[in-house]
């Protein structure tokens, strides 16, 4: 059903998956231009991301990217950053711990509406201007292609 | 532009779709979001009403067939336009998104 829905549609889509796309087949998912892979800066969230990464690759999607999230200091950058390093994984966005995300989460508001200043939305901003950016790049290269 | 977006649960994947989802819908064109977890939360995470949220039910499987396609191979086929699978059970969310859930509630606790 998700295969036909992501075919079918002509809106830009934001799919929110399950935690694991280890049962997702080839065909479910080859209608998506680009995965993220959200991780925090510790093992277990790491070793997620370790697997779901080359899994993408392996279903076909040909844009895979790292988020990392709940960065709280330098130290915590630098082990997404080196845990992506050493197996060439793409780090397309750091966002910070902040607060604030847990807050609007407590007080059931979207933090974009209570705090739309908020250190969180300004780095998913600069995020989603990478994305549309790595999308422009796809579309220059598959006109040059055809 | 079609983006997925994985994590572990608690990594903040939601709270990053529903962010994206809106701060994309902004720059133009409307978006339509997907929640395809088990544990659905992303009308919330949108700010969709609790009243819109009642409103919200998982897509049926009558909306997909199988049946053969010109060369006789069996195919999946939506059974309705996605306008109509869109406007009857799609949500409204701030900033121009339609939610769509395609994930059963009725596994609660799994997971």
């Amino acid at each position: 059903m998700l295969e036909k829905l992501i075919e079918q549609t002509n809106q830009h889509t934001i799919l929110d998956m399950e935690a694991s796309i280890e049962h997702l087949t080839r065909g479910t998912i080859r209608h998506v231009d680009q995965l993220l892979v959200v991780t925090e800066p510790y093992y277990r969230s790491l070793e997620t991301a370790g697997r779901t990464v080359p899994l993408a690759y392996e279903l076909g999607i040909k844009q895979v990217h790292v988020v990392a999230n709940k960065v709280r200091s330098p130290q915590d950058e630098e082990a997404i950053r080196r845990y992506c390093a050493e197996r060439n994984f793409e780090i397309i966005g750091v966002l910070p711990y902040d607060n604030e995300v847990l807050e609007a989460d407590q007080a059931g508001l979207p933090l974009l509406d209570r705090k739309p200043d908020s250190n969180y939305v300004k780095e998913v901003s600069k995020l989603m201007d990478r994305i549309l950016g790595v999308h422009q790049n796809e579309n220059e290269n598959q006109k040059q292609t055809a | 532009m079609k983006i997925a977006i994985s994590g572990k649960g608690g990594s903040g994947k939601t709270t990053l779709s529903a962010t994206l989802a809106r701060l994309l819908s902004r720059q133009g064109s409307s978006v339509l979001a997907i929640d395809g977890d088990p544990n659905p939360n992303l009308g919330v995470a949108l700010g969709i009403s609790a009243l819109g949220l009642s409103g919200l039910q998982p897509l049926p499987r009558s909306i997909i067939e199988q049946r053969p396609d010109a060369d006789g191979v069996n195919q999946t086929f939506l059974t309705q336009p996605m306008k109509t699978i869109s406007s009857q059970y799609g949500v409204a969310a701030p900033d121009d998104i339609t939610l769509l859930l395609t994930t059963r509630v009725d596994h609660a606790g799994k997971g």
